[in-house]
């Protein structure tokens, strides 16, 4: 019988430990165990047997650290592996009942953003191991010891596009049920489900009295197959060597505990041995065995958070969509991340618990732009997202780059969507907006609605996405076309809530397009929609009487326990005011109103804003105001950080407020051609991921006229030569913090004197001297950005 | 499991680059409350560490690990554990929060992220300072002292010697801590550190500031020059 089969029908039981006995029989410390599918055989043969015979139905092949990092012959060793498995479930007596897991270890890397291991990467990095142990004949793919669900998503999606064979997957959970990236037991699951693998578990770590209540999370929250596979306890060093505290006899009765909550898989990890493993088995045989259960919650997650959609409406920020904003669609031309940014962390402080991120332009490459985006905003903000395009290839780009379970906004009811999109949410998992409009248009009542929702849920019956896991969009439209619009809409939430026990969700500001005042017809119409059962609201959180509508609501519905949102969010509340306490100042001083000079030397950025705007519409010339107070009072605290007198942060505070002004004249002047001194390349160099520094010279920079191309850190020698031939640049600043990577930064020197000879670098960085810059051949060195800028204007002016 | 130390403030400024002032403007101080504020709240440290046999001949360290022999060629580190034959190796971060938290920042306003990575920097110092005193607490008990802590990349000692901790104690396994190929780790408010057990209370080896052959340039240096 097939491992699917059996899955969740019975008891099955996993191997334990391979390290410590391995390190037994002589592995030396930094020797790679792998190597021994190659070199010693016999001896993996012979472990891999003593779990067969000692009861277990997985064993796991000796690849758990089989990546390109470390090997060159990864298939050739997985291979081997899976070869040596076989026999010995031959030799053991095993072929009927027992299988050959492709084990699969993270891969040692930290992906990006925060670390360095781009995802698609990593997936081919997997998809490498497992596709070799498939066409070896592998039975399950065993994806364990992840402590990063990202990582664990990389694996999962490999294994798909390789193979059909059935994916098992188990997190190292801390002692709070915590991954070491932050997530959680129930977000991780919520995100393995979507992914449909057909088991998840927690494996390694510690001990299994220390699992257990993470076990019992588990069992709570997840629809899967349960395995658990713990450490025989907690290691510590005996005369040099690790040992483990929990015997085998101990082990077994800790882990008959474990079975009675209802999990579904057991063996063990680090330190466990065949012993364990095989009075486990007798023990737990005995316990009876319980079915998993199907969990009818929702949940949305990130790598960090998990929305549930339930009972509790859901706020989603709407900010992040270029229709009808005219700054998003300049920002998303220019590249401007940085202000879609500025949008998301603006939205998360108003009180959004999702983010709906829409990024379509007709005049911008849509897909790549997606993928990029997922990522950056992901970097900054834990809130999960909501991937909201009609482009597919930008939806299937956005969520296969995104870290946890999306929302995915939309589906219709057309056959050719549902046939586009379905199978995505399929793959990669998520939880679906399903608009029920289909090719006979946008049916005008409930009626019709409630007829192609019904359809559409029968749809995702077919892909085998759950119902649960579908949100049904009430279609808001504008009451100034259709009186009875809002009608149908409101009668919709509630035919979804009360006919499907379903979600549901609403653009809700659609509903008073064209009419004055908009803003109280939208807050009345969401507490309405909200009555009748409204689950997701996506409006923008940053209106003040959109979110005074929903915690009042939550607050008279008994959805705010002790009131606590609703008093932290109105306790400074003026009768009559229509604004919701902002939880930041603008920074403006009480009393006196600075110039834009002072402003700027104090480092006031709001004001700094509001004195350049109010300069320009007094009527003066841009230039002359930066000219005749922006840069003065910029050098006035440049020279004060030279001199000693003024400190970084200062420095630092006046350059954000000079850039919020100098934002203002950009706005202003978006359409005529602008004036720089010239255009200055800045680069962290390749090995260095450091970039702060940089990122500092370049505000700087900027604010005294320059055009920066910013390449960003870790940056090849040939990309920074290329460009700079390619623009024709002067000078190139070039920054690296470690000692290890100053030989990149004379590679890339060395590169740019063949190339492009005329060029200036001038370099910076901690470890940098004058004496060091000489040696690797730069032209200058500067030792902070006020430096930086004095050399460039020095080049700029000399050449003028 | 926020952090279970005070950041020292006085830390926190003198990473920012503030020298012999007092004064703080009041904006700034309130983002600096708010970051220790933000930073204490949201860190999740971890940290790993045994004792290993150790032997130190001319500017040679040799630790001794069940399965392998690790040389630490390095005179300054051989000046600070001379005389001892254990050590103490370790790792500790505060976890990723705070790496966001100055991205975060740096959409914002570069004086931000200025103040979040020395507040950052100064809670993995505090958290470890904290831990250093509970080692040393225990290990005074058995009659043996510990010297001062010494991390690869501080004087002449290989920022190389990153790969051998990580080897040596499963860093990434049990912290969440990845080295990248450049040898940095992620989350960058993470520490690697070996320390000295000596029997002799006098000798304390040498360390911090003082130490250390850039003492004389550095901005970040404790000592006023």
């Amino acid at each position: 019988m097939g491992l699917r089969e059996r899955l969740g029908k019975e008891w099955l039981f996993c191997d334990g430990g391979t390290g410590s006995i391995l390190q037994g029989l002589g592995l030396k410390g930094g020797e790679l165990p792998e190597t021994w599918n190659l070199t010693r055989p016999d001896d993996i043969k012979a472990l891999n047997k003593s779990y067969f015979d000692a009861g277990s139905n997985i064993v796991n092949t000796n690849t758990f650290g089989a990546n390109r990092f470390k090997f060159d012959n990864v298939s050739e060793i997985v291979t081997a592996a899976v070869k040596i498995c076989q026999k010995a479930r031959k030799e053991a007596g095993r072929e009927d009942d027992a299988y050959v897991a492709i084990d699969v270890g993270p891969t040692g890397k930290l992906l990006e953003p925060m670390g360095d291991l781009p995802f698609n990467v990593a997936v081919d990095v997997f998809a490498e191991i497992i596709k070799a142990g498939y066409e070896a004949g592998g039975d399950l793919v065993l994806i364990e010891t992840m402590s990063d669900s990202y990582e664990a998503k990389a694996a999962v999606v490999a294994a798909k596009e390789v193979c059909d064979l059935p994916i098992i997957v188990t997190m190292v959970y801390d002692e709070t049920g915590k991954l070491l990236t932050g997530g959680g037991v129930e977000g991780t699951v919520a995100m393995l489900e979507g992914l449909k693998v057909d088991a998840v578990g927690i494996n390694c770590g510690f001990g299994p009295t220390q699992m257990l209540p993470i076990a019992e999370r588990l069992v709570k929250c997840c629809s899967l197959p349960i395995v658990v596979n713990p450490n025989a306890g907690l290691p510590r060093t005996e005369n040099g060597m690790t040992v483990y505290d929990v015997d085998p006899d101990d082990f077994a009765s800790v882990m008959e505990q474990i079975a009675k909550l209802g999990v579904h898989v057991m063996g063990g990890c680090c330190g466990t041995t065949p012993d364990h493993i095989s009075k486990m088995i007798n023990t737990v045989k005995a316990v009876p065995f319980t079915a998993p259960t199907f969990k009818n919650e929702t949940y949305v997650t990130s790598f960090a958070d998990c929305v549930k959609i339930g009972k509790k409406p859901v706020i989603i920020g709407e900010r992040i969509n270029p229709t009808g904003k005219k700054k998003l669609q300049q920002a998303l031309r220019d590249h401007n991340t940085d202000y879609l940014l500025t949008e998301a962390l603006k939205q998360e402080e108003a009180g959004a618990h999702i983010l709906d991120v829409n990024v379509g332009l007709p005049e911008i490459d849509e897909p790549s732009m997606m993928e990029d985006v997922v990522l950056k905003i992901q970097s900054v903000t834990n809130l999960p997202l909501q991937i909201d395009t009609t482009n597919i290839e930008a939806l299937e780009r956005g969520m296969r780059i995104y870290n946890g379970k999306p929302m995915i906004n939309s589906v219709n009811g057309k056959e050719e969507n549902i046939k586009a999109v379905m199978p995505l949410v399929a793959k990669y998992g998520g939880v679906l907006v399903a608009l029920p409009l289909d090719e006979g248009g946008i049916p005008e009542t409930s009626d019709g609605r409630i007829a192609i929702a019904k359809r559409i849920y029968e749809e995702a019956d077919r892909y085998g996405i759950p119902r649960k896991d579908i949100v049904i969009d009430g279609l808001a439209m504008t009451v100034s076309s259709d009186p009875n619009s809002a009608i149908a809409t409101l009668d919709t939430v509630r035919r979804v809530r009360d006919e499907f026990d379903g979600h549901s969700i609403l653009g809700v500001s659609n509903i008073s397009f064209g009419l004055p005042a908009r803003e109280l017809v939208n807050s009345h119409f969401l507490t309405m929609a909200m009555q009748n059962g409204l689950s997701c609201a996506i409006i923008n959180p940053c209106n003040g009487p959109m979110m005074a509508s929903y915690r009042s609501f939550n607050a008279l519905m008994n959805l705010d326990p002790n009131l606590q949102e609703f008093i932290t969010a109105f306790k400074d509340y003026v009768a009559g005011s229509t604004t919701v306490a902002s939880t930041k100042s603008s920074g403006a001083a009480s009393g006196a109103v600075l110039t834009l000079g002072e402003a700027i030397e104090r480092g006031v950025v709001g004001r700094a804003a509001e004195a350049m705007k109010e300069a320009l519409d007094s009527g003066r010339d841009s230039l002359e105001i930066i000219d005749s107070e922006l840069i003065p009072s910029l050098d006035r605290v440049g020279k004060g950080f030279e001199a000693g007198t003024i400190f970084l942060p200062q420095l630092l505070m006046s350059a954000d407020a000079a850039k919020a002004a100098f934002a203002v004249v950009k706005e202003a002047m978006a359409d005529k051609p602008r004036n720089t001194k010239g255009q200055v390349i800045m680069a962290t160099v390749k090995g260095d991921i450091h970039d702060i520094g940089k990122n500092i010279v370049k505000v700087m920079l900027e604010n005294y006229g320059y055009d920066v191309i910013d390449l960003g850190k870790d940056v090849p020698p040939e990309v920074i030569v290329d460009c700079a031939i390619e623009n024709n640049i002067k000078v190139v600043g070039l920054s690296a913090l470690m000692t290890t990577t100053v030989a990149s930064m004379e590679e890339t020197i060395k590169l740019m004197r063949e190339k492009k000879p005329d060029t200036k670098i001038v370099v910076g960085g901690a470890v940098m001297t004058p004496e060091y810059a000489d040696q690797i051949g730069a032209d200058a060195y500067a030792k902070d950005a006020m430096a930086t800028v004095r050399y460039c204007d020095s080049v700029f002016e000399g050449s003028a | 499991m926020p952090l279970s130390v005070d950041i020292p403030e006085k830390e926190v400024l003198r990473y920012m680059g503030y020298r012999g002032i007092s004064d703080i403007d009041p904006e700034t101080q309130v983002r600096i409350d708010k970051a220790m504020e933000q930073v204490a709240a949201q860190s999740h440290p971890r940290v790993i560490s045994k004792e290993y046999p150790v032997r130190i001949r001319g500017n040679e360290i040799t630790v001794y690990n069940d399965t392998e022999e690790v040389i630490l060629a390095s005179e300054s580190l051989a000046r600070n554990l001379k005389d001892c034959c254990g050590a103490i190796l370790l790792a500790a971060t505060i976890g990723p929060a705070c790496d966001m938290l100055v991205r975060r920042a740096a959409v914002t306003s570069s004086a931000e992220v200025s103040i979040y990575q020395a507040t950052g920097a100064a809670a993995i110092e505090a958290f470890l300072d904290d831990y250093n005193d509970k080692l040393e607490k225990s290990y005074a008990a058995q009659g043996l002292f510990l010297r001062p802590r010494f991390s690869p990349g501080y004087g002449d000692l290989k920022l190389d010697h990153q790969k051998d901790w990580f080897r040596l104690l499963d860093i990434t396994k049990h912290t969440g801590i990845e080295l990248t190929d450049s040898l940095l780790m992620v989350p960058t408010k993470s520490v690697t550190a070996i320390i000295g057990i000596g029997i002799d209370k006098n000798k304390t080896g040498c360390s911090g500031c003082s130490g250390c052959n850039r003492h004389d340039t550095c901005a970040y240096s404790k000592e006023d020059k």
